[in-house]
This record gives structure tokens, sequence and C-alpha cells, in this order.
């Protein structure tokens, strides 16, 4: 009896490691790029369709940590503060309506997508030591901005890979640079990001993360148009 | 005169200065709860609720900033949007930029500012309900759901992507009011809503709301009613068939459980309590059964045959007949006992002579079927599991006329109660001349007795008058009995017969004079004994042959001759032999053999 149960249930961890295996190894099929054997090719809707949810989860992380402030820290209503927040950001144009973004060029989308992201590295990993060195901040804080801090990361190698695939396909020319330094990006005279407080960079970031969504959407679906347009 | 008009001026101013003074005007109070929302996140809008005005005709008047910068604006647009309203059109909206809004009242005393309220328009978008809900019954497999569509506001722009909304419905049954099922339907414009009840009126309504933002308002309601539908006639004429056979139904998934009865048991005589006579009403009469006439129809049995004058006939009744069958073999004496036994063969011969004699006596007491030529085997089982065998021989005799030469010449075989005997055999090629011939088995493996009255019934005849096709032998002197001569190499056990009368038998070149010798070749699939000429010739004599065991000795074995019609060949006996032979003390010889019997 008992060497009949070891030898199914041996069966059953063979299975599973199989199942497993092939599982990940699905879910792990690296994306190609140029054309490499082996690995999953994903169409533009796909590509577009999984950054738009990073950057709408990164959005949703993003404004959950800004009401937790608004909580914890009210800021006074006293506007003098407030009125003087300036973003770091505030120098790369964006388009303020909807009529000035279906008029921008695919190109220069995608360019201040790719600045906004780059501008918000840095920042945004200050925060979150500078939040994880604070006791009054739980660890639930603490964890949000890491991951807020690695999606910024993870977005900007996903619309890299959206813009290189767009310009292979050769929906967008190649003007698009390819963006390295942030230095480079944002103008000298432009704010200093270390001189903000955290719940205005908070502020700010919850702002630019939502233009980073919007704009992503609208490229797709001028792009690549579909049912969830 | 001057005087009174004087003091009535005075009066009057005194009068109306009092009255004047019941009134109290004051600059207004602040704006309160200043909204600000927009439909489509191009324009927005913001109301304000007004204060008290101090009683005094107030104005109010908005006044907004934008995001990092010292220019303050007026509203636009106090009218598009109704009273105490500001609407921002397109050219004024600014997205993703922080408007700080202040409502300003202002009356003949004085003015006050409302609380600045920040805004970022991104943040403040509630849409307009969905459009064009429609609702339509389906069918799915016979069971309906609704299938429910509808189309985002207008105003909203989703197809460029400028807005994302999520979509919510809520359904509920005319009669129930305020107990709505929700449903989720994310981005979609369509769902489906199941588990309905037929015959049930249905309101639907949708909503939305922008990925970040507030709910509409729910969509103006549609009214849907579900038909009674198919199913609920088929459950109907389920249920009434069900109903009508129920009773055999009950029947096939509940057989009911037999109650145990006794035949001839009265459960009422049980109560009276006399146990006699219950109980002998439980007795079966006639069982076990003892007449002696039904006993002696299952008697085995087996005959041999007649012998005309001499007394040749074995027929051997005793005693024993009557339990013979039932009783076990091996409880009865065996073979040798000397009245024949069905494992003895049924001659007698001259050197069982004693036996013989008695035999004989007892043959020609008991009536006889003068049959001429009866024959039969018998293949008698013992319970050993022997096969014994009692052959019967065949004489050779001319077919016609039977005289008691004839008789004389022909062999027959005596039978005699075998002990065990189960079956006959008749030799094919007399079967011809069967006349009534019978096959009676012996019921068991017992001794069987031969009934002489049973015999007539129960022999197996043969004529061997007509069968014996012994043209050519003139074995005229019928040899009733065979005796051993010896056993030769092959175990074959060569007989003779014990009247030298086949010295007229030609054609058997290995006889010895007066000698008959019969030699069995074998046994073939039907468990006859092959008997085998003697010598190479085919014509001649139908020799008597038989094969038995080694053991043979001197003893006569009993064979069986059958002869054909065919002069030329043989007949052949066929005898089951077993292993063993066992050779009786006088000198029977069990040809119980089948050592050499080729395999069927």
């Amino acid at each position: 009896m008992p060497g009949t149960i070891r030898s199914v249930s041996l069966v059953w961890v063979v299975l599973l490691v199989c199942l497993s295996s092939r599982r990940t190894s699905v879910g792990a099929a690296p994306i190609c790029t140029n054309g490499q054997v082996g690995c999953h090719v994903l169409s533009l809707d796909n590509l577009f369709d999984r950054v738009i949810q990073h950057s709408a989860r990164m959005h949703g992380i993003s404004s959950d940590l800004h009401s937790e402030f608004e909580q914890y820290f009210l800021p006074s209503k006293n506007q003098i503060g407030r009125v003087g927040r300036i973003c770091h950001t505030s120098t790369i144009i964006t388009p303020n309506g909807k009529e000035n973004a279906q008029r921008m060029a695919r190109e220069q989308l995608t360019e201040v997508i790719l600045k906004l992201l780059i501008a918000w590295r840095d920042p945004l990993w200050h925060f979150h030591q500078s939040i994880s060195h604070h006791h009054d901040f739980n660890n639930f804080s603490s964890n949000k901005a890491l991951e807020m801090n690695a999606m910024v990361h993870e977005l900007r190698q996903g619309v890299e890979k959206v813009a290189e695939k767009m310009q292979v396909l050769g929906i967008i020319s190649n003007s698009v640079t390819s963006l390295a330094s942030p230095d480079v990006l944002l103008p000298s005279d432009s704010a200093d990001w270390r001189l903000m407080k955290d719940y205005d960079l908070l502020y700010c970031f919850r702002r630019d993360s939502n233009k980073v969504q919007n704009f992503l959407k609208i490229l797709k679906c001028r792009i690549v148009p579909d049912h969830g347009c | 005169m001057m005087k009174s008009v004087m003091e009535v001026l005075l009066l009057l101013m005194l009068f109306f200065t009092a009255h004047a003074k019941e009134k109290s005007y004051s600059p207004p109070e602040k704006t309160t709860q200043t909204r600000c929302r927009s439909p489509e996140k191009e324009t927005f809008t913001c109301w304000w609720e007004p204060g008290s005005d101090g009683g005094l005709p107030t104005t109010y008047a908005l006044y907004y900033r934008k995001e990092n910068s010292e220019t303050v604006y007026e509203c636009p647009d106090y009218h598009t949007a109704g009273e105490n309203s500001c609407f921002f059109n397109k050219n004024d909206t600014s997205i993703w930029v922080n408007y700080n809004i202040s409502v300003v009242a202002t009356n003949a005393l004085g003015r006050a500012f409302s609380d600045p309220v920040d805004i970022d328009v991104v943040y403040i978008v509630e849409p307009n309900p969905p459009e064009k809900l429609t609702v339509v019954v389906m069918e799915d497999k016979g069971w309906p759901f609704l299938l429910v569509s509808w189309e985002p506001p207008h105003k909203a722009d989703t197809r460029s992507g400028w807005i994302t909304l999520i979509y919510e419905l809520r359904v509920r049954l005319e009669e129930e009011e305020d107990d709505w099922e929700m449903h989720h339907a994310g981005q979609q414009k369509m769902f489906n809503i199941f588990s309905l009840r037929s015959g049930g009126e249905y309101l639907v309504e949708v909503r939305c709301k922008p990925d970040h933002g507030f709910w509409s308002e729910w969509s103006s309601t549609s009214y849907v009613k579900v038909p009674d539908f198919f199913s609920a006639l088929i459950f109907l004429i389920l249920t009434w068939l069900l109903h009508m056979n129920s009773h055999s139904l009950k029947h096939c998934i509940l057989p009911p459980v037999p109650g145990p009865k006794i035949k001839g048991f009265d459960n009422k005589l049980l109560k009276n309590g006399n146990s006699d006579e219950i109980f002998s009403a439980l007795v079966v009469p006639n069982f076990p059964p003892a007449s002696a006439s039904k006993y002696e129809e299952m008697l085995v049995e087996y005959l041999e045959v007649y012998v005309p004058e001499e007394p040749e006939l074995m027929l051997e009744e005793s005693k024993d007949l009557l339990d013979g069958c039932l009783k076990s073999l091996n409880s009865r004496s065996d073979s040798d006992s000397g009245r024949g036994s069905c494992n003895s063969h049924t001659l007698l011969m001259d050197k069982c002579g004693e036996t013989k004699e008695e035999e004989r006596q007892t043959n020609r007491e008991s009536s006889l079927m003068e049959t001429q030529g009866w024959k039969e085997e018998a293949i008698n089982h013992d319970t050993s599991g022997k096969v014994k065998t009692w052959p019967s021989v065949y004489s050779p005799l001319p077919q016609y006329g039977s005289n008691p030469l004839d008789k004389q010449s022909s062999l027959e075989t005596a039978k005699q109660h075998s002990l065990s005997t189960s079956s006959f055999l008749i030799q094919p090629g007399t079967k011809d001349a069967l006349g009534p011939s019978y096959t009676d088995f012996c019921l068991s493996n017992k001794e069987n007795h031969l009934h002489p009255q049973t015999l007539a019934h129960r022999a197996l005849q043969t004529r061997s008058d007509v069968n014996i096709s012994n043209i050519g032998c003139k074995r005229s002197p019928a040899t009733e009995y065979v005796e051993v001569q010896r056993v030769n190499k092959e175990d074959m056990v060569l007989l003779q017969p014990v009247v030298s009368r086949c010295g007229h038998i030609e054609g058997c070149p290995n006889l010895p004079k007066g000698e008959d010798y019969s030699k069995l070749k074998g046994v073939d699939c039907d468990n006859r004994l092959l008997l085998q000429r003697e010598g190479t010739g085919e014509d001649v004599c139908p020799c008597v042959e038989q094969e038995t065991n080694r053991e043979g000795g001197n003893c006569y074995t009993s064979s069986t001759v059958s002869t054909t019609q065919k002069p030329t060949a043989c007949m052949y006996t066929a005898m089951p032999l077993q292993e063993e032979t066992a050779v009786t003390l006088n000198g029977y010889v069990d040809t119980a053999t089948m050592g050499n019997l080729p395999s069927c």
C-alpha cells in the first residue's frame, strides 16, 4: 500500500512539474526583438494593450499614495504653497486638451511619453528612499513607492519596444531619438525635483502617469484602433 | 398752522425711520458648495450655492486662476448651465492644469469670497448616462436570456481613446422594487443576463464611469417581458407522464422485496400453534421416491445378449439390480463376482468354467430375449474413473436363417451387470439391422444390474444375422466365446474362439488351427473398439480381435466382433480401453485400457 501511494504521488509530482514547466515556458517566452528563433512575437496591438495596462496600474498606485498623503499630511489649505508648486516636468510640453493631443504627430506623442517616463526615474527612486527612511510611513506605502519606481522602469522599456515596433512597421519615422539621459531631455532651467516636497512630488507624478496613460491610449486608437476604442 | 404741519412731518419721519430700522441690510454671505463637473473631459461646469444675500440684490462672480499663474480670469459663461453656474467651454478648458476657482458674492453693502476650490478637470469627469439601451430576449438551448446593449454617451469621445468608460448594469423584476441585480460590464457595450423567470417583466438600466471619475446617472429604463417558454410545457408533460406511470416506475426503481414463502406453509397455522399440522403441510408427498418401479427406471443398464442354446445368455439379474444403480460401484462386488459384472466380458470361457455354468444357469432362468444378436456395449464407468466396458461379442452369423445353428454360431456377448455402465454403444454397422433398439443408461456409475424384465426394453438389440457380412467367412459354427490366446508385443490381446470351430475360417493365417483371434486395432473416436483383421488381407474373415492391454494373459477377453456388410472390411468394434486392465481371478480381463488408443 505505501508503495502504491508513493508511486502515485510521484506520478502527480512529475505531472505537476511538467505542467508548470510548460506553463512557465509559455509565459516566459521572450518577446522577439530581432527575429530571434523560439521567441514569442507580439503584435503591435498586443504591445499597446500591455503598456496601457501597465500605465493604468502605475497611475492607480500613484493615486493611492497621493490620497494617503492627503490623509496623513493634510496640507494646509493655505493656497500659497499650493499655487507655487511647480512640477519639474512642466517644461516638457504636453498637449493640454484633446484637440491638441490629436493634432500632435505620432512621433511627437511617443517622444513626449518617453520623456515623461524618463524624467521620473530618479525622482521616484529618491522618493522611495525618503519614504522608507521616514518613520511616519507604514510598510504599505513604502512598498507602493518601490513598486511605482519599478513600474516606471518597465513601462519605459515597454514604450521603447512599442516605438521600435512602430518604426519597424513604418508607422512612425525614425526621428524618435533613443533617449538616454534625463539631463538631455530636461532643459537646464527646469525646477529641481529635489526641492519638491514629497507630497508635491506625488501630486506631480500622479498627473504625469495619467498623461502617459492617456497619450498611450490616444496613440493606440490612432494606430491600431479596435473595439476598445 | 406752520407748527402743526411741522409736527405732522416730524411724526411721519419718525414713523418711517422706525419702520425702516426693522430691515437690516448686510453684505452677502459667501457662497458654498462649489462643485464642478466635466461630462467629457473637454468642458466643465461649476455650480455654487448662494448664501444669504443680506437683503440686497447680490451678484455672484466666479474667478479662477490657472496653475502657477497669477492671472485671474472670470467665468466666461454664467448662463449656459443655469442659475448659479459657470460654464467653461473647450477653449477655456485645459486638462492636467490645476484650476483655482472661487465665487464672489457682491451686494450693495459688501462682498463675500467663497472658499477656493482646486480642481483638475481630469478628476472631475462625470459622464452622461449611456444611450440607446436595448434589451432583447434571446434563447440559448431552450433557455431564455436577455441581450442588453447600449452606446456610450454621445459627448464622450471613446473612439479616439480620449476617454475610457466602464459600464454597469442593473436588472430587476417589475414587481420587486428596489431589488436590483447589479452586473459589471467592464468596457464592453453589451451584456447577457441569464437565469430569468419565465413570464417575468424586467427593468434594465445602465450607467458608466471613466477610469478616474464619477459614475453617471442611470440611463432611462428599458422594459422587457420574458415569454413563457417551451420547456415549461415539456416539464409539465414529463411530470404528467411520471405521475401516470408512477406505480410501474416505483416497481422499476424500488422493486418490491419478495417476502419469504414456503409452499404449504400457512402463517395462520403457525399462529394457531399446532406444530404438527404446520410441519406436516411442509412434507412433500412422494419424496423421496420410494417406489420400486420408479427406482428401476432410474436404473442403468445393460444388456446382454441372448444365447440361444447353450446358456449363452448371460443375462443376469441379480437382486442387486434394484439397488444397483444407485449404489456406488465400489460398494458392490466387482466384476469378478462371477455373476458377470459390467467389467467383465460377456463371454464365459471354459476356463472360467464354473462361473460360466452359473451364469448359464442363471441366464437360463431368466427369461431372455431371444434376440439374435444382441449386442451391446457398454462403457462402464466406475467411480474410480476407469472405463470398463464389456464389449459384446457379435456373432458372425450368417444372415439368413436363424436357426439354432445360427444362433449357435453367433457370438454373443453375455452381458451382465456391469458394475457400472454408463452408455451403450452400438456398432454402426449393425444399426441397420436393428430392430427396436434402445439405449439405456445407467444413472450413475454404479453397478447396474440387468433386470430381466427390463431387458427387453432396454437391451440393445441388433440382429447380427442381417449384419453379419460374413460372407466370406464361414464361421458357421459361431464361436460364442473367445479366449485369449496370447498377448502380443503390441499389447494386443489375441483372442481365439473357445470352440475351435474357427478352423474353417479362411484367411486367418495367424490363427492357429481351431483358434480364432480377434485383434483389436484401436479405439476410434466414438469409443468403439476397432478390431483388426488378422493378416493383411481385408477380405475374409472378420476376425475377432481385441486389443487389450498386456495383462490379457490367459484370460478371455470379451470382444465384440461386428460384422459389416462389407466383406472386405473387418468390423470394428470399438472398445474404449483404459489404462489398466484388471485381471480377475476368474480369468476375465477387464478391458479397461485406453493405452493404445489413438487420440481422437
